[in-house]
């Protein structure tokens, strides 16, 4: 008879429980997460497919199976190629543009100088700024007769150089793939810092004294050891540019003409403008695979390499010990002498470049935030004077009045400005929601990923979750709309928190099975052995160590929330449940110059709470990054 | 031919001082030892001497010329790191060479002379591996390698055994030393173990609290130590310190020492000697020698005996140690008297 420890109604007499057996609670713990996410991805990424072989007609709603015609369609047509030629050169430029800014953020935020925790928390405002935001920040920046930079030109006396600058087809794309590399660059800048900080500091140290000065430094060890995490950087930063719909919603809407018809914007014209949902469908779906075949490509190139293990055969004699005629010593030429300049100049000018460089980035990211805030508090009609200034006429807090009294307001509160404190509440409400629910799901399924990763079904279904981070969310618009319209949820807040877990769960399950790795497993054992249940393991022991990680986890999620906007765009129509991203483009689709004063205090509100989290949680933000999943 | 002489350096990290004033001359082809428990500031030192970390005073002179100004790359001085700080993405004929090739040497004059260290220290099976793909021991080696590769004016050590197993770090001090003796290069060596730097010193640093606390050779170091410090320091078991009034002779104000190595059960024995009795509280066999804990007034001693069969914990036990293995210690400053 053996002795067991569990209840003995499950330990039938005569037979043993197999010590080692995947226990059912590392199953039931990833079921939820699997289940849910099958629910929300692969439903419906199985009916996009069904649409793309089809033809709707909007109209008599008539369905008409077409087989692979609408592939045909796309395929040939010449919009298509264009539109592909377009995003090949927006990632291009968006890729490059983040690696090399994002790099050259990290390494200055890596060293050691006092206000370091600022920069760093004012270098994560771009990134954690809604999309939304972003693109009405720049929008009114490069705006043609009023616009902020044409103002600072004609202050300072250069109303000659002002033009309208997203006028022109190839510079339009070029400022909005800028735009998006403001955007972006923080959020590798930060995967960046992380691999940085895993960087054994005696690597340094072991270069200088081998000689190396700072620029070979950078280049033989500092990038050597960032090569994985470039490589991962880069794949993110070219989905995140391929999939980049929000800004150009905002700034140009696909033109001039068809200047910035990107791949994405071309798919949502096709299912949402034209109401060709086959062929919008069909559009996606080419865009899904594209973003398939580049995740394909990371597994291959950066999958776990094989390292040949250690020998564990005993240490070869050296020479040293027998009294063989051993090989003669190379004659080697003396250090050349080095100039350089003496110390005590060299490092006062070290220090007033590196200043220098610091504030540069201070400005770069600050800036164009502080100037959304200043015309946020300026009167409207300042927005609209000839010649344009950035100097205000005078400081108001009307704007906000109307958009957060719209009651009291001077009466002039329009419709949109009405809407936004409720849909500040709801998009509250709905990242509250989501995140709690990701979170919870995620740290479980995150356990049973991070202590049976070994096992086959653990495995796939943890690159299946990998997968959909490279699933583009407008692939999944189409069919959530169409799905969440049957079931009579389409409008809802509810509809909203479906659709986002299909981002939110994988993330956080990646992220939490990243931080429950670095828990020790003798950990888990010891609650195991001190007669915890395996959830009472969890909940007592493991939730408590892995605190930082669950913290980190709600933020981003409850970031990625605050700032969607493709979905909420397509999924919510009345007050009831559109979010701020939404009323924030609402402003802008009603074009009224006397509404660009509350649009920007509603700007300003809508980035309000993620600049909080910013500066607040910037530790947890640098160490979210760590994970190495993180949503753009 | 290098000698490193050390004047008056003192470093601060803010208002904290690490090194306070210290004085050191090492010769040409000397071993040192920089030895002291933790905190000590002797690895800082090393830095220091190596260009790692600013002197915030006094100088550093290598051959007589004023060093510490210098950028590290141009003191010529090699340092094994504790944690080895291999470069991971090179193969170990990568890492040697990549000294000498950042100095733009000659490919051929950089093959032969990977080729001379390897087979020095036994490494040529593995050059073409990489240092994820060896061994801790072999890891160790290859920083070795790395380091005599580019002939180096003077080699550093930062504890580079302390990451080893027991056995190896046995062999690999051995080894160590007959390369010093091979090359007749000038090295320093940081340690927090004493054993380590009584073997392979020819003299030893010991420091304490940022201060050189006695420099000379082991022996002297360990028969004549400077103060109470470096009696307790080094030596293992520690010396027995006892007031001056329970040892016969002594008055107050004065400590003496005694290492339980010099004191054992009283054998009737001609000589001039010490005695001391007390109640045997433990015995504790450590293979060739047995330690004996005896409880004199309120101390603990511990005596050595070789042959421990005789002894009953409990029993009475007389102690001697002959009087010219005593050390004297003034009981306020704790200075050797």
């Amino acid at each position: 008879m053996s002795l067991s420890l569990a209840s003995s109604d499950t330990a039938k007499p005569g037979r043993r429980r197999r010590i080692g057996r995947t226990p059912a609670f590392a199953y039931a713990a990833v079921a939820p997460t699997l289940l849910i996410v099958c629910a929300v991805v692969g439903i419906p990424l199985a009916y996009s497919v069904y649409l793309s072989l089809n033809s709707t007609n909007p109209i008599t709603k008539k369905w008409i199976f077409v087989g692979l015609n609408n592939y045909v369609t796309v395929l040939t047509s010449p919009d298509l190629w264009w539109a592909i030629a377009r995003t090949a050169y927006f990632a291009g430029f968006a890729v490059v543009g983040t690696t090399i800014l994002g790099t050259i953020l990290a390494l200055v935020l890596n060293q050691r100088f006092p206000g370091r925790g600022l920069l760093r928390s004012v270098v994560l405002v771009p990134w954690a700024m809604a999309p939304v935001s972003v693109g009405v920040l720049w929008s009114f920046v490069f705006a043609g007769n009023y616009g902020t930079l044409n103002a600072l030109l004609t202050d300072l006396g250069l109303a000659s150089w002002a033009t309208p600058w997203l006028g022109n087809g190839f510079r339009a794309l070029n400022l909005v793939a800028l735009t998006h590399v403001w955007n972006q660059a923080p959020l590798t800048a930060l995967m960046v810092l992380a691999g940085l900080q895993s960087m054994p500091g005696n690597l340094h140290k072991a270069a200088m004294l081998d000689g190396a000065g700072p620029v070979a430094r950078f280049f033989k060890i500092t990038l050597p050891w960032l090569k994985p995490n470039l490589l991962f950087i880069s794949i993110i930063a070219t989905i995140n540019a391929l999939m980049a719909f929000d800004i150009l919603w905002i700034m140009t809407r696909g033109g001039p003409g068809s200047a910035t018809t990107v791949f994405a914007w071309l798919g949502y014209v096709y299912s949402f403008q034209f109401f060709k949902f086959g062929e919008g469908a069909a559009m996606l779906y080419v865009l899904t695979i594209l973003s398939f075949l580049l995740a394909i490509f990371y597994f291959v190139v950066l999958g776990p390499r094989r390292v040949r293990a250690a020998e564990d055969r005993p240490l070869p004699s050296s020479s040293l010990e027998g009294t063989l005629k051993r090989r003669a010593m190379a004659i080697i030429p003396p250090l050349p002498r080095r100039w350089h300049l003496p110390r005590h100049v060299a490092r006062p000018l070290g220090k007033t470049l590196f200043f220098l460089l610091a504030v540069v980035i201070f400005i770069w990211s600050a800036l164009p935030v502080l100037s959304l805030v200043l015309m946020s508090i300026s009167p409207a009609g300042d927005l609209i004077r000839t010649p344009p200034s950035i100097v205000p006429s005078t400081l108001t807090f009307d704007n906000f009045r109307a958009v957060l009294m719209p009651q009291v307001g001077t009466g002039g509160s329009s419709v949109q400005a009405q809407r936004v404190p409720y849909s500040l509440l709801n998009s509250f409400l709905v990242g509250a929601a989501v995140s709690l629910i990701c979170v919870v799901l995620g740290t479980f399924a995150g356990y049973a990923f991070a202590r049976y990763e070994k096992l086959r079904f653990f495995k796939y279904s943890l690159w299946a979750l990998l997968l959909t981070r490279m699933t583009p969310a407008l692939t999944l618009v189409l069919p959530f709309f169409i799905m969440f319209r049957t079931v009579n949820l389409i409008d809802t807040r509810t509809a909203l928190i479906i659709s986002y877990c299909s981002f939110l769960l994988p993330l956080s399950a990646w992220m939490m099975k990243s931080y429950i790795e670095g828990v020790p497993k003798s950990l888990d054992r010891a609650a195991l052995i001190d007669g915890c249940s395996r959830f009472k393991m969890m909940w007592t022991i493991l939730i408590p160590v892995v605190r930082p990680g669950i913290i980190a986890a709600l933020i981003f999620c409850f970031l990625a929330s605050w700032n969607e906007f493709l979905m909420a765009l397509i999924l919510t129509s009345t007050p009831n449940s559109q979010t701020i991203p939404v009323v924030l483009s609402g402003f802008l689709s009603q074009a009224q110059f006397y509404e660009y004063g509350p649009m920007f205090a509603a700007s300003v509100l809508s980035i309000l709470p993620p600049v909080l989290i910013a500066f607040v949680f910037q530790r947890y933000l640098v160490q979210g990054a760590l994970s190495g999943a993180v949503k753009g | 031919m290098t000698s490193i002489n050390i004047r008056a350096v003192a470093k601060t990290y803010g208002n904290f001082p690490v090194l306070k004033g210290l004085d050191l001359d090492i010769a040409d082809g000397e071993f040192v030892s920089f030895l002291g428990p933790s905190g000590c500031g002797k690895s800082t030192l090393l830095f220091c001497i190596a260009g790692l970390e600013d002197i915030t005073s006094g100088s550093i002179l290598m051959d007589g010329r004023d060093i510490s100004e210098l950028d590290p790359r141009d003191r010529n001085i090699a340092l094994v790191f504790q944690d080895y700080a291999l470069y991971p993405h090179m193969k170990v004929k990568d890492n040697m060479a990549f000294a000498l090739r950042q100095q733009k040497v000659a490919e051929a004059t950089i093959q032969q002379q990977v080729a001379w260290a390897s087979e020095l220290l036994g490494l040529e099976q593995f050059l073409e591996r990489m240092p994820a793909e060896l061994s801790g021991g072999q890891r160790q080696r290859v920083a070795v390698g790395r380091a005599i590769v580019r002939n180096p004016a003077a080699l550093l050590m930062d504890e580079p055994l302390s990451n080893l197993d027991a056995a190896l770090r046995v062999r690999m001090r051995t080894e160590i030393k007959r390369l010093q003796r091979e090359l007749k290069i000038t090295v320093i060596f940081v340690t927090h173990d004493q054993e380590e730097a009584m073997v392979l010193s020819d003299r030893i640093a010991v420091m304490h609290g940022g201060v050189l606390q006695q420099f000379d050779e082991p022996m002297t170091v360990y028969r004549q130590p400077a103060n109470r410090f470096v009696a307790s320091f080094i030596g293992s078991p520690q010396m027995n310190f006892l007031p001056g009034s329970m040892v016969g002779g002594h008055g107050g104000g004065r400590l003496v020492g005694i290492r339980p190595h010099d004191l054992s059960p009283a054998d009737g024995a001609g000589g001039e000697s010490v005695r001391l009795e007390g109640e045997l509280a433990l015995i504790e066999p450590a293979g060739p020698v047995t330690f004996l804990d005896v409880l004199i007034g309120d101390t603990i001693v511990k005596a050595t005996t070789t042959d421990p069969s005789a002894f009953r914990p409990g029993q009475r036990l007389t102690l001697e140690a002959p009087a010219r293995m005593i050390c004297l210690f003034d009981e306020a400053t704790g200075a050797r008297v």
